[in-house]
């Protein structure tokens, strides 16, 4: 019997002690890069180099060289996972938790290694990288308790002279497909609710950081999920899609920018000749997410919080701020206020402690970025940037804009790094409308001290998650379910309890029970 | 401490002896409640929330957004929207509802609202202004009654903003201590074993000092902060004043105590100026952040001695929440009576630590109060190499008994408007509304010895 589930506790930072152990940790990471990161299918490995992932605040450094896959390896994969799940799928629900909570326990004892190990590959300050490796334990634990309790089914209507029966059973193979940017749990979430359900999964992490996709395999094969049910797939966009036309792959999850997934919903669309089945996408995309700042707000509150959900990891999450919809009555406090907090943020390398806005991902993100930004200052007001940053590694200053005319793509398209666009709104409802017209809907806050305003939002906002009176990131496993809603996501919300059902088939067996007019 | 495992004539036997003669001469200097019919009021108006956890949730949270309200209509509607959120509300809350439904009725009931949310924030906070509350201090030291300002602001979370309230600091510093000196003496309350005691005392709040406070890396805000309170600590100096540097949460415990023992480390400051620190019984680390502050001051020979004010601990449910929330032990004491066990612990370290330190004892527990007094006695000091501290609004019947009997009572009092004032009210107001509270007991009649009892 499984202890109830409960979050992983994240290092407790403050504590002088807690902090001494990370520079050894990372140290001890220094010593083993590059990591070589093979193509993994069944028992076979295959390293490679054709792919390297480096340090984005420090290029120069490699932290992986990589095997690319290629098309006959996505095929041998996916052949591969359709042996392998013969046996995953027959085994008990508990079984397969079993395994999972091993992969658990492997990722817990090298937390520590793991976290410095993002703070490379990925320049995630150590405070995130922590909480995407306890976010990665936390998956593992809550899929595996929540297939053992999928198991039994649901009950139906029973009648006189009939048995009925509803349970459910694992899709097939799935393909699994992750981004960067939580390198270890997002890939971690959808691998372990596929494996959970008795899913075979083909993994393909983002180009940016195999090792920690590497890593997660490693996790999974040492807790007890056996070769032929989990492969690893190094390699670019042409592997995702190779895998998305896979006739052989039963469904399709994947964590992305929108306009890779359409991509993927089209392709996943259209059955191959020899495809007996539709392939469900299950999809996390993009956002642009708002907040609403009521007149009666605590700006002590408030400006924290907007500068942590727009600036952390240099704004490069799914659910960060990225526009502020403040009442008149206070936007030049607010304005005021905000600049002076975003003057004071701290840019700099991820391992430096203190570290809130580090670069982002690489130079091409980098490039982005400077484009919004140069887009703001040509269309609104630079309200504040940031200070000075390095002169190596991929930074972007933090920028706060304002009075951006309607229409201006800085308002409209997710720019996935530190620029927050602040507008000045009428009252709550006038900020109401303005996100309804976006066609994202992922997360959203409101600052509001009126329960009556906290209701009004409630009811019309069309966002996944709302968060009131705190920052907009950070949704915890079992705590804030996690997904959005509009051309934010296809799937329902990761980390709840719903979101097995999409990796599963209902199956429905009614037995008649009469033999010669008897019940028996 | 078990009262029946004490051996007659041992210094423990005498403690407790003294402690309870000691609580019941307080006691019975305490001002009679029938005396003060407002309190009496703002008593019933308390007990009143405290027996009702919905109702109190939604009167904090009213008197919270006060502030940010607009006019009286806006402040009637935040008012009744609160209230309506209660499952059953008490009679005179419907009436406060239904009163509502018309603009004429929602002007009245915001009006009265406001005032009362005024009546209670003035009966906490001394003035708006340092230069506003000088008239309450002077009153307070001609009773007997030393103070300490504490300049209540919004948080700081800019550069500017740390600038202004060090400026803010600066300015109090250099207009009480230029008022102090026509105060008439009062020997009690400025001279001890270790030299003269400054009248002007203001403590500062290192969160305020800097934007920049960060749990993971409190170098980074205690760089910040150390210029400005460099700054304040060099004026004190000067102005022959006392800094005492608060304690807040447990997220920056470690920059503020760092920070102020690495500054009075440094050779400028080793002949003042008079500084202080705070210890927090309610945290279970505590002994060992006292022999750390111990073995700080047995090393370092500076003068005038840091004075340690130990306190319970004002964030208890912030440091409960944010361990729950994060899966981290609880780093406070869950149980009352092993949090005044330790407060009586910490307090015997002190008193024994003298003259290497000054130590106030800041409580509204009669017994708490009662026992450093015993303990101090017992050891053989005099009353005055002890200071006892209590809080504007809430310990006022403690502190004037104290002043009668001739301690040497300090108390802290907040300035600042009504904006900046409410996050401190809502502390407050919630201490005093605990059921746990000793205020609490004593106001319910609890039997003096009982409340005299060892924890």
């Amino acid at each position: 019997m499984l202890s109830p589930f409960a979050n992983e506790p994240v290092l407790e930072l403050r504590r002088s002690a807690v902090r001494a152990r990370l520079s050894d940790a990372l140290a001890r990471v220094d010593r083993e890069l590059p990591i070589n990161v093979p193509v993994r299918i069944g028992s076979d490995e295959r390293v490679g180099d054709q792919l390297a992932s480096t340090d984005p605040g420090e290029p120069e450094r490699l932290v992986a060289r990589a095997a690319r896959a290629d098309a006959s390896d996505v095929a041998a994969a996916v052949a591969h996972a359709r042996q392998g799940l013969r046996a995953w799928r027959s085994l008990p629900a508990a079984e397969r938790a079993r395994a999972l909570i091993g992969a658990a326990a492997w990722l817990r004892e090298r937390r520590l290694e793991l976290a410095a190990l993002e703070v490379r590959e990925c320049a995630k300050p150590w405070p995130e990288a922590d909480a995407d490796v306890c976010e990665a334990i936390d998956f593992l634990e809550y899929y595996a308790r929540g297939a053992i309790d999928l198991e039994p089914g649901r009950a139906l209507l029973q009648m006189a002279g009939e048995r009925n029966e509803l349970h459910y059973v694992a899709r097939g193979v799935v393909a699994v497909i992750s981004p960067w940017n939580f390198p270890l749990a997002i890939p971690c979430g959808m691998t372990a609710a596929a494996l959970a359900t008795g899913n075979a999964v083909v993994l393909k992490p983002a180009e940016q950081s195999p090792a920690l996709g590497h890593r997660l395999v490693q996790a999974l094969r040492a807790g007890g999920v056996p070769p032929g049910a989990v492969a690893l797939l190094p390699g670019e966009g042409d592997v995702g899609a190779a895998l998305v036309r896979d006739p052989d792959v039963n469904a399709i999850a994947f964590t992305g920018s929108l306009p890779v997934g359409l991509e993927i919903v089209r392709a996943a669309a259209e059955p191959t000749p020899a495809q007996r089945h539709f392939k469900p996408v299950i999809a996390e995309l993009g956002g642009k997410n708002c907040v609403i700042v009521a007149a009666d707000a605590d700006l002590d509150d408030a400006v924290p919080a907007l500068v942590s959900s727009a600036f952390a990891y240099a704004g490069q999450k799914c659910s960060a701020a990225s526009r502020v919809m403040v009442h008149e009555a206070i936007a030049e406090p607010l304005l005021q206020r905000l600049a002076g907090a975003v003057q004071v943020l701290v840019v700099g390398q991820a391992e430096q402690l203190g570290t809130e806005v580090p670069p982002v991902i690489e130079r091409s993100a980098q490039e982005r970025v400077n484009r919004y930004a140069e887009l703001a200052s040509e269309h609104g007001r630079i309200v504040a940037r940031g200070a000075a940053v390095p002169d190596r590694g991929w930074f972007c200053p933090p920028t706060v804009v304002s009075e951006l005319p309607p229409g201006s793509p800085v308002l409209e398209e997710e720019v996935f790094g530190p620029l927050l666009a602040i507008e000045r709104v009428r009252d709550v409802a006038h900020a109401c409308d303005l996100v309804d017209g976006l066609p994202f809907a992922l997360t959203g806050g409101l600052f509001a001290r009126d329960p009556t305003t906290v209701r009004y939002v409630r009811e019309r906002t069309p966002v996944g998650n709302l968060y009131i009176n705190r920052g907009i990131t950070g949704a915890m496993v079992a705590r804030q379910p996690f997904g959005g809603n509009r051309l934010s996501g296809t799937g329902t919300q990761a980390g709840g309890p719903d979101y097995l059902l999409q990796f599963v088939e209902p199956r429905v067996v009614t037995e008649n029970t009469m033999r010669h007019g008897l019940e028996v | 401490m078990n009262s029946a495992a004490i051996a007659p004539g041992s210094p423990d036997e005498l403690v407790e002896r003294e402690t309870r003669r000691v609580g019941t001469e307080l006691a019975d200097a305490f001002p009679s409640v029938a005396r003060h019919p407002i309190r009496a009021l703002d008593a019933r108006a308390l007990e009143l929330a405290s027996s009702d956890r919905e109702l109190r949730a939604a009167l904090f949270r009213f008197v919270d957004v006060v502030p940010a309200c607009r006019s009286l209509d806006d402040l009637a509607r935040h008012l009744t929207g609160l209230l309506d959120e209660l499952p059953d509300a008490p009679p005179p809350i419907a009436a406060a509802l239904r009163i509502s439904h018309s603009k004429a009725g929602r002007a009245a009931l915001g009006a009265a609202a406001a005032g009362g949310v005024k009546h209670m924030a003035h009966r906490f906070i001394v003035g708006e202004t340092p230069s506003a509350a000088l008239g309450v201090l002077r009153q307070l030291w001609e009773r007997g009654v030393a103070s300490s300002v504490d300049l209540l602001g919004e948080a700081t979370v800019t550069e500017a903003e740390a600038d202004r309230y060090a400026a803010r600091c600066a300015q109090a510093l250099e207009q009480l201590a230029l008022a102090a000196r026509a105060w008439p003496q009062r020997p009690i309350l400025e001279i001890d074993g270790s030299g003269p005691v400054p009248r002007a005392n203001v403590s500062v709040k290192v969160s305020a000092l800097t934007p920049l406070l960060r749990p993971d890396a409190p170098e980074i805000g205690q760089r910040d902060a150390a210029r400005r309170l460099r700054s304040l600590l060099r004026q004190a100096r000067t102005l022959g004043a006392h800094v005492h540097v608060d304690m807040e949460s447990l997220d920056s415990r470690e920059a503020v105590l760092e920070l102020l023992l690495a500054l009075l480390s440094e050779d400028e400051f080793a002949d003042g100026a008079s500084v202080g620190l705070v210890l927090q019984a309610y945290l279970r680390d505590s002994p060992d952040q006292l022999t750390r502050i111990l073995a700080w001051a047995g090393d370092s020979q500076r003068r005038p001695p840091i004075q340690v004010r130990l306190v319970k601990g004002a964030y208890w449910d912030h440091e409960l929440v944010q361990a729950r929330q994060h899966g981290w032990p609880v780093p406070v004491f869950e149980d009352k009576a092993d949090c005044d066990r330790n407060f009586e612990a910490l307090t015997r370290r002190l008193l024994q630590a003298r003259p290497a330190v000054r130590v106030a004892i800041a409580s509204h527990n009669l017994r708490s109060v009662a026992h450093a007094i015993a303990v101090s006695r017992v050891a053989g000091a005099e009353d005055r190499e002890l200071e006892l501290q209590v809080l504007r609004g809430l310990g006022d019947e403690l502190q004037d008994a104290l002043a009668a009997r001739g301690f040497r009572v300090r108390t802290y009092c907040p300035v600042g408007d009504l904006v900046a004032g409410m996050a401190y009210l809502v502390r407050r107001l919630l201490e005093n509304t605990s059921n746990e509270s000793f205020l609490h007991e004593q106001a319910n009649g609890t039997p003096l010895d009982q409340l005299l009892a060892p924890p």
